[in-house]
């Protein structure tokens, strides 16, 4: 693979990781920060998949389905879990969700 | 290559057989997780002609599920006296794996026993409940037994995405869909730093394969060389992990989530995923990157600190009692962290002492908790248990058992447990790791004794308050406790007596137990 390719993809790779990072940590709209999380394993996908072929080993690719199954999977339970805590009327805001603590 | 004649002769004995790309040999070695993913869609199926009402039966077939995975598991055990790879290098059939299979298997089998009088008293019995926890089962089983990055990844999402679901077991309760999301979010995040660690791992060194990659950092283009690549890879891995141990200053989540979740599931979660995540910290970390060691060794003892001071001082000021035991649940995995600092082969072995020994003593005082919890609400609170011991006076036995245990008191669990960590921190040189272990340890005996008092103080009128070391419960609360709260049934008195029996044999004779894994065989290393 042409190096200044591999570097470049690397670089989107950190920028979306970091881009999904901080959307996490400043967005207080759940299903904004889920995205987020998305982004960040999205990121993941494109770091493997560019190693793999970096490297010409299969595992990474392997590695980007499974983790796309997973994801899946989980923005299925998320996207349940959020409808059913907001479903009453609730503003879609995590800052709303503090009832839990000392 | 043995293995490959082995697998053709068992092909050619069972004609049928039709996986081929899979040595049916493979197959048996995966069997405790086979059973446990048999049994999941069992109780699945059971659930749509079960007419509505008790679910008690799924209850049954759930035990006999775990009690049967726990049976070949031992068979196992007896089998492998030197562990070996399977699948291609992706699983672990090795003695260390089946240990933390034991006591993840065992705490499942005593929730399922405490299950169906709770959940009928809380009104939550539900088909659902048993599928999810046998699901976080196979997940927890896989990531112990995982020697592949993808199927550590795998295990650990699927032990996760059930747990999510199960915070959030009362629909009804804004508490419960709290903790439900905040896990979901923080995990999700987690997860995320995880796979990309990984991603970076894998680039560094060319496979996921876990005997690969201790391969290739020991005697490869890696070796004798600090790579950053690979640093910054293994310390996203540890955050991943950290987070799913709950160890300062990836602990945010768990306070909240322990609270919010039904008390039963925070049994269940407090332990079980613990000893599975901790399965993989030392496999990942104590034999793959054993080589590596002098690399992260003090970012981890610098983690355990954190989280033995935060988890001991913060448990101090809180009057729930979820909370309290879910900050005494960090400080104690800061302790089972020494051990993953200190490497193969002394920190592993201490580790597990200390990983049977909070099976044993943290499913106990959970397991109290859920059996005094009541119609309508868990019982959070100290008013509950004040004046217990004359109530109840065998529970307020078990629990005083258990969290002297907790705090290390000799005679017990968590005697020996402190006791195998702190000698082998001296050992190997890490002196400030035992100062620190020992010094937080006499921090936890206030809060852990402030409990033994309250259980132990008398009851006073509805207008009079009680003073437990410094903290004041209000009467009328003390009064209207011991409306709601339920009489313990007398399986969940059995299954309590049997955990503090374990408490206390692992506590007068730890050689039982640490015989079993001294010089444990680790695949992947």
């Amino acid at each position: 693979m042409n190096p200044h390719l591999f570097t470049g993809f690397i670089g989107l790779s950190v920028a979306m990781l970091s881009i999904g990072a901080v959307g996490v940590l400043v967005r207080r709209n759940p299903l904004v920060v889920f995205m987020s999380i998305e982004l960040m394993l999205n990121a993941a996908n494109l770091a493997l998949v560019t190693y793999g072929r970096f490297t010409h080993t299969m595992d990474g690719q392997v590695f980007a389905l499974v983790v796309i199954a997973v994801a899946a999977s989980e923005v299925v339970v998320g996207l349940a879990l959020i409808t059913g805590v907001f479903r009453r009327g609730r503003r879609l805001d995590l800052d709303d969700l503090s009832e839990l603590r000392e | 290559m043995t293995q490959l004649i082995h697998s053709a002769a068992l092909g050619a004995a069972l004609p049928w057989y039709p996986l081929h790309f899979v040595p049916a040999s493979d197959l048996v070695e995966f069997l405790p997780e086979l059973v446990v993913a048999a049994g999941m869609v069992a109780v699945l199926i059971l659930d749509l002609f079960t007419a509505p009402g008790p679910r008690t039966r799924l209850a049954w077939v759930s035990g006999v599920t775990v009690t049967v995975a726990f049976g070949v598991a031992v068979g196992e055990w007896v089998g492998h006296v030197n562990g070996h790879a399977v699948f291609n290098g992706a699983f672990a059939a090795d003695r260390f794996g089946l240990f933390s299979d034991f006591l993840i298997l065992l705490v499942a089998l005593a929730v399922i026993w405490l299950s169906p009088a709770y959940l009928q008293r809380r009104g939550l019995d539900s088909g659902e409940y048993y599928v999810l926890l046998l699901g976080a089962v196979v997940g927890m089983l896989v990531l112990s037994g995982a020697t592949n990055l993808i199927v550590v990844f795998l295990g650990i999402e699927l032990l996760s995405i059930p747990l999510y679901v199960l915070c959030a077991l009362n629909r009804d309760d804004p508490l419960g869909q709290e903790a439900a999301i905040k896990y979901l979010l923080l995990g999700g995040f987690a997860s995320a730093f995880l796979v990309y660690g990984m991603a970076l791992v894998y680039g560094e060194t060319g496979s996921t394969d876990l005997a690969r990659i201790h391969q290739v950092v020991l005697h490869g283009a890696l070796a004798g060389t600090t790579d950053p690549m690979l640093l910054a890879g293994v310390a996203l891995i540890g955050v991943g992990l950290s987070f799913k141990v709950s160890v300062a200053p990836f602990h945010w989540w768990t306070p909240d989530v322990y609270q919010g979740a039904p008390v039963l599931v925070t049994t269940f979660m407090s332990v079980a995923t613990k000893v599975a995540a901790f399965a993989a910290f030392l496999r990942i970390f104590s034999v793959t990157l054993g080589s590596t060691q002098a690399d992260w060794t003090v970012a981890i003892a610098l983690v355990a600190i954190a989280s033995m001071v935060l988890g001991n001082v913060v448990a101090l000021a809180q009057r729930s009692l979820k909370r309290m035991l879910a900050y005494s649940g960090i400080a104690q995995a800061g302790y089972v962290l020494i051990g993953v600092a200190l490497g193969q082969p002394d920190g592993t072995a201490a580790s597990l002492y200390y990983l049977a020994a909070y099976a044993a003593m943290n499913t106990g005082a959970f397991g109290v908790l859920t059996a005094l919890s009541g119609r309508g609400e868990d019982c959070d609170d100290y008013a509950g248990l004040v004046g217990l011991a004359r109530r109840q006076p065998l529970l307020a036995g078990l629990m005083s058992l258990f969290l002297l245990s907790l705090a290390g008191f000799p005679m017990t669990a968590g005697f020996f447990g402190k006791f195998f960590l702190f000698s082998a921190a001296i050992h190997d040189g890490q002196i400030p790791l035992a100062v620190w272990g020992v010094l937080t340890s006499a921090v936890s005996l206030f809060y852990y004794l402030r409990v033994i008092l309250a259980m132990f103080s008398a009851v006073g009128g509805p207008d009079q308050a009680v003073n437990v070391a410094g903290m004041t419960v209000d009467g009328a609360a003390v009064a209207r406790a011991q409306v709601v709260l339920a009489r313990p049934t007398l399986g969940a008195r059995t299954v309590l007596t049997l955990f503090a029996a374990a408490t206390l044999v692992l506590g007068v004779f730890p050689a039982v137990v640490f015989g079993l894994i001294q010089g444990i065989h680790v695949v992947a290393g």
